[in-house]
């Protein structure tokens, strides 16, 4: 790697990744003047790109190929031994906007006490919790903010659980809704619950160049058509580009940080499509390519000071990593044994259910858990179609025994034109542990012949007790609604796509990778904004916050650029 | 949106695969087998392994080299890939996985054969080595076939071929073959028709499916994004 780089490009700050960790810094950089570079490894497409077409998502279009690069993902087995393999599945999104454009967009806030977990319910053996060196208050302004720039459509509904805004309501009227949802609002207050509306990223009213959804019912893992959905290209990037002091590359792979004798960073090296390598120099570098991908690349970059990879002084770097812990559960409805009216409510697909449970964000409650304890969300959703996926998994009976033929057929009959499925989706918080974290791999390498990242994902078992109560609750709710089946499970699998933590914030470097303003203890021009800071997820998506935070570091660069 | 992490395979259901699991380190020299007595032995240990790997290796090294380019334009050659008799052989058991009942559609009525035919000739179906798993399972249905009937499958009464099909469905080679030609049936019956499948959207009128907009078309496929 000693040979010289093909071109050398200067500018004020070098954004690697483009997802929601770095639309924010690209954003507000550019709006106030500085030159931007943002070094993305995918392909840079737009709206009229976006298809609503399952077979995307069938052949992981939008994610690397296993043949290319992987990850080894290291699992816990049933009876506590580890077992490891390949999977091309822990790519959020390598394109242009990253896996923004691929989200749902439950946008939630954390909660203060999310802030402070440790002094607020104290210490849980085996687990490694902390708090955060910010408050809540220090994110809100920038949480409203996300609200305006990004765009999110809902209505704040007080309740208890509800954290406190500078803003009465969201900049934007909820998005159109099903008419289902109404059920489940008399379903939660008879049942003594408190039914909230859910505020998503997406547009209810055209904003800037961004039309209002279209209410296709393909959502989700699909891109979005319209510009509706925040993604970080749609909502930052586009806007970035157009004040001609952002310069996006794409299918640039970034695989080393150079550093000086200080430990600073001075430049960064990428291969082009063609394996060509290219440097970028800039006095601030930020890096924002998802957790794993984060940690992986500081991990590889060494240097005179960083023998060990940047920030890693202390052994810190890749550790403390946290998936979304929780399950998932569903409420089938036989719409053959209820009303003509009210199956055809339940046939709608388009509007968004939009409701969301935050009863048992703390549970109070001594009998199941002895003392108050730290909760979560329960989300409920219709899945957006994916009917290929659906028929297929149809051919195994409840006995996992393989179907075919007339009883296939009447199967797939009955289940799309004589059943409806919600689902809801419990979040809670993955505890971190010395049993969750990102590391290189001794022998895999890429395409580009570097280590790939190794992922250990072991759980806290309390993860999967509060997990269980949630999942109760929302079980409860759909047979309060009429479902005909009602049933939830528990997981222990990684998810994949709501990753976070490896590097998070903190005042002691010795127990920390990165300071109060997302840098990098020890290398004073290098930021990390993806998830990467967290210490604990929150119990929602974790979307939100990584938007306002990176709106947040963006104030602190532009003070360190001044 | 919760997406948790899970090892499913073409042919498996979300869950753990019911035959007990093939260790997930495996590399023994069952890992490269398409054996033949896999598919004709009941559920043995060795079925297992050879079966469950025969369906979705990881990535087959032997198969990184041999990939068609996907084309947007239609690839001729891809009609070679099966003969004439195999041909026959898939349409007659997509035939019977899929009948033609009085409830919608049947396989001939979705394109299911030259579907699977397309669908053969994409590079990643062929890394996970579908196209020879399907052709040998012919191969190995025909041999069971004269062993037990003393002709070719395709020669058999319906009623024949479909105890043969119950028959090899106990063993889990014989079930993952299966399971893979219904997984391209419903991709025939489910996608896009830009695919080629679902002629006039005949699958999603039959399951009263509200397909998204915008559609994919010529020229936006998922193979132009690569």
């Amino acid at each position: 790697m000693s040979n010289k780089p093909a071109s050398i490009t200067q500018c004020d700050i070098c954004i690697v990744g483009s997802g929601a960790g770095s639309g924010p810094i690209a954003y507000e950089l550019a709006k106030a003047g500085y030159q931007v570079i943002v070094l993305e490894k995918g392909a840079w497409y737009a709206e009229d790109d976006f298809k609503k077409d399952e077979m995307l998502l069938r052949h992981k279009t939008f994610r690397s190929k296993l043949k290319d690069e992987r990850h080894v993902i290291e699992e816990p087995d049933d009876d506590g031994s580890w077992s490891s393999r390949n999977t091309g599945d822990f790519w959020g999104g390598n394109i242009v906007g990253g896996a923004s454009n691929f989200m749902s967009g439950y946008f939630h806030r954390l909660k203060p006490e999310d802030f402070r977990l440790l002094s607020e319910f104290g210490p849980i053996a085996g687990a490694n919790i902390t708090d955060w060196p910010i408050s809540y208050a220090e994110l809100e302004p920038y949480y409203a903010r996300v609200e305006k720039i990004v765009g999110v459509s809902g209505k704040v509904v007080s309740h208890r659980h509800l954290e406190p805004r500078s803003t009465p309501d969201y900049p934007f009227p909820p998005t159109a809704e099903h008419p289902v949802s109404q059920w489940f609002d008399k379903a939660a207050t008879e049942s003594g619950f408190t039914p909230l509306p859910m505020a998503r990223a997406i547009l209810s009213q055209p904003h800037n160049h961004r039309r209002s959804c279209e209410y296709s019912g393909y959502c989700g893992s699909y891109g979005c058509s319209s510009g509706a959905k925040g993604s970080s290209r749609a909502a930052l990037l586009d806007s970035a580009v157009k004040t001609g002091n952002c310069k996006i590359i794409a299918h640039a792979r970034a695989y080393q940080i150079n550093t000086d004798n200080k430990g600073n960073a001075t430049s960064i090296d990428y291969f082009n499509t063609t394996m060509e390598r290219h440097q970028v120099k800039a006095k601030i570098f930020s890096v924002a390519c998802y957790s794993i991908e984060s940690s992986r690349l500081l991990l590889s970059s060494t240097g005179p000071r960083h023998p060990e990879g940047i920030g890693n002084r202390y052994n810190q770097l890749g550790k403390n990593l946290h998936c979304c812990a929780g399950g998932t559960g569903h409420g089938v409805f036989d719409l053959t044994r209820i009303s003509t009216e009210k199956a055809r409510a339940l046939k709608v697909k388009g509007p968004f259910f939009n409701r969301a449970l935050q009863d048992w964000y703390f549970i109070d409650d001594k009998k199941a858990f002895g003392k108050k304890i730290k909760g979560g969300t329960i989300d409920f959703v219709f899945d957006p179609s994916s009917p290929t996926s659906e028929a297929n998994s149809l051919k195994w009976d409840n006995n996992n025994q393989l179907i075919w033929g007339s009883e296939f057929k009447r199967k797939l009959k009955s289940h799309f034109t004589q059943s409806s499925d919600l689902k809801f989706e419990v979040f809670c918080d993955w505890l971190p542990t010395e049993n969750c974290f990102v590391s290189l791999d001794k022998s895999e390498t890429d395409k580009w012949n570097m280590p790939v990242a190794r992922v250990k994902t072991g759980y806290h078992p309390h993860d999967l007790k509060v997990a269980r109560y949630l999942i109760d609750k929302g079980v409860q709710l759909m047979k309060q609604m009429g479902a005909h089946q009602y049933y939830g499970n528990v997981f222990t699998t990684p998810t994949y796509n709501l990753i976070a933590g490896g590097m998070r914030f903190g005042h002691n470097p010795e127990q920390s990778v990165l300071d109060a303003d997302c840098r990098v203890h020890g290398c004073n021009n290098l930021f990390v904004t993806d998830g990467s800071f967290m210490p604990n997820g929150g119990s929602v998506t974790p979307t939100f916050t990584i938007y306002a935070n990176a709106f947040r570091v963006a104030d602190r660069i532009k003070q360190q650029l001044k | 949106m919760l997406e948790p992490s899970r090892k499913s395979a073409k042919s498996h259901t979300m869950t753990s695969p019911k035959k007990g699991a093939l260790p997930k380190n495996y590399k023994g020299p069952l890992a490269s087998g398409l054996n033949r007595r896999a598919f004709l032995k009941t559920s043995s240990a060795i079925s297992l392994l050879a079966g469950l790997t025969a369906c979705k290796p990881e990535i087959t090294h032997q198969n990184l080299n041999q990939k068609p380019e996907p084309s947007k334009n239609a690839n001729p050659s891809f009609s070679r890939l099966f003969n004439e008799h195999q041909k026959k052989t898939l349409n007659a058991v997509q035939v019977l996985l899929f009948p033609d009942d009085g409830n919608g559609p049947d396989a001939l009525a979705i394109n299911a054969l030259s579907y699977l035919e397309w669908a053969m000739t994409d590079s990643q179906n062929v890394d996970d080595g579908d196209p020879e798993f399907i052709s040998r399972g012919i191969g190995w249905l025909d041999d069971l076939s004269e062993q037990q009937k003393g002709d070719k499958f395709i020669k058999l009464t319906q009623k024949q071929q479909n105890k043969l099909l119950t028959e090899i469905a106990a063993t889990q080679a014989g079930e993952n073959w299966l399971s893979l030609l219904l997984y391209y049936i419903t991709e025939a019956l489910m996608l896009d028709p830009v695919y080629g499948g679902n002629p006039d959207a005949i699958g999603w009128q039959w399951l009263e499916h509200q397909p998204g907009f915008p559609a994919p078309v010529t020229g936006k496929t998922y193979q132009d994004f690569n």
